[in-house]
């Protein structure tokens, strides 16, 4: 699913040459409705110009669009393509890129197989393709442009601060609350099975339904996981579905959305589970995870809290699952100040 | 980068630096070999990591996150640079950009 279209300026966005135009090019009017219609839908924007870093400015002020990530520079596309995709902590299938030379299209097509190519005469096409995102459903994914400017802004403060990452965290008055899941956030944490693959341990949607007979269930515990910080809200940005074994708490379901990303939210989730699971006098904790490309950064972050898998994944056809455990007796992961569990 | 193997001391330099840019912070240049990359050491998080791994599979073709399930290697900067270094040596792509590209990941994909 398209999360982000990245756009060319030079005779893409803008009807001419940015640097060759006496009067600053225009913008090309038909596709204005098509950053409108594709914004309102959830969908990302961003700029990877060869122009001087004024340039991403002048295309906001003309388009009256604000760009949700800006790399004007004179290196390759597909080099800030990935400065891109790394900032707004994305991956190369979730990123269209809209360039009406023929030459950087296949440059792109090259070195980031993964990434939709379009011509600018394709666009308004692939717009009305469901590939490019369905309609938002939520509060969330419609707020999604509004939360990755808040993003922006975060990013630009870390780079000018000098303390460490707890540090600026607590600098930007980080604000994570983990508190058991309610028949309005149904739709939501069906949203997240959906869109999540990097902070995913299953990579299966779960329907609404599945999840309100988790809520009901006595055997089970669904957990939601709220973010938000001085720059705006994030909202429901993760959740883990328990089985709450007595002898051992497995968690069947892990996800979080990667706007969270970076911000401390996933060490806290797993530094809350540990606790719970010990607190309800549970020896173990277990995680399934299915061995993905895609999930590394929960791998990372389930290793970094002290999980180990076991030796040999089980193979199921295509998908590789691997168990995670972690003692729930010895030290356990410290849960940061910022974060709030409601009783 | 030499294919088929830089000398260990440039590998264990080469990783130093990565490390560095991806922290913004030079301490992972002297930092003891023993120095933990995760959480209290180096201070990489699930982000700074993933960057990591995913530098390290486009540099040398070692791909990490396939191989490694538990991510040992990640333990600290030295098993890192023992892991890439007996790779390249023993089991990596014979080397060359080309080589490293096209060197198939065992992904399940």
């Amino acid at each position: 699913m398209i999360k982000c279209v990245i756009w060319d300026l030079d005779n893409t966005l803008l009807d001419g040459v940015y640097l060759e135009s006496g009067d600053q090019p225009p913008p090309v009017s038909a596709l204005g409705a098509v950053l409108h219609d594709l914004a309102g839908r959830g969908i990302l924007h961003a700029i990877a110009s060869r122009n001087p870093p004024d340039a991403g400015a002048y295309a906001e002020q003309a388009t009256g669009h604000a760009f949700a990530a800006v790399v004007c520079g004179w290196g390759t596309k597909s080099a800030a393509i990935e400065a891109i995709t790394a900032e707004l902590g994305l991956t190369a299938d979730e990123v269209a890129f809209v360039d009406d030379d023929a030459l950087e299209r296949a440059e792109v097509a090259f070195r980031l197989p993964d990434v939709l190519t379009l011509a600018p005469q394709d666009v308004p096409e692939a717009a009305a393709s469901p590939s490019l995102g369905a309609p938002a459903s939520t509060g969330e994914a419609r707020r999604r442009g509004d939360l990755y400017l808040q993003r922006r802004a975060r990013l630009e403060e870390a780079r000018a601060f000098g303390g460490s990452r707890e540090d600026f965290l607590r600098h930007c008055g980080t604000r994570v609350t983990i508190a058991h899941a309610v028949a309005a956030d149904l739709p939501r944490l069906h949203e997240l099975s959906e869109r999540t693959r990097q902070f995913n341990s299953t990579g299966t949607p779960v329907p609404e339904a599945e999840f309100a007979a988790l809520l009901r269930s006595a055997d089970h515990e669904v957990m939601a996981v709220r973010l938000a910080d001085r720059f705006g809200d994030d909202g429901l940005v993760g959740a883990c579905v328990i089985a709450t074994n007595p002898d051992g708490w497995q968690v069947r379901q892990l996800m979080m959305s990667c706007r969270a990303l970076g911000r401390g939210v996933i060490d806290a989730l797993l530094a809350w589970l540990c606790r719970a699971a010990r607190a309800a006098g549970s020896d173990e904790i277990e995680v399934t995870c299915v061995i993905s490309q895609r999930n590394v950064p929960l791998r990372i972050a389930l290793t970094s809290a002290g999980f180990r898998a076991g030796d040999e994944p089980e193979a199921d056809g295509a998908s590789r699952t691997a168990l995670y455990r972690r003692p729930a007796g010895d030290t356990l992961p410290e849960l940061p100040d910022w974060v709030t569990v409601p009783a | 980068m030499t294919p088929g193997g830089p000398a260990a001391a440039d590998l264990t330099g080469e990783i130093r630096l990565l490390l560095a840019e991806i922290t913004r912070d030079r301490a992972a240049l002297e930092a003891p070999l023993g120095t933990a990359l995760l959480r209290d050491g180096i201070g990489l998080d699930s982000l700074g990591g993933t960057v990591l791994l995913t530098e390290i599979k486009r540099r040398y073709g070692v791909d990490i996150a396939d191989e490694d399930l538990n991510l040992d290697s990640l333990a600290s900067i030295g098993t890192l640079a023992s892991y890439v270094r007996a790779r390249l040596t023993f089991g990596g792509p014979p080397g060359g950009s080309a080589a490293r590209a096209s060197a198939a990941p065992r992904s399940p994909r």
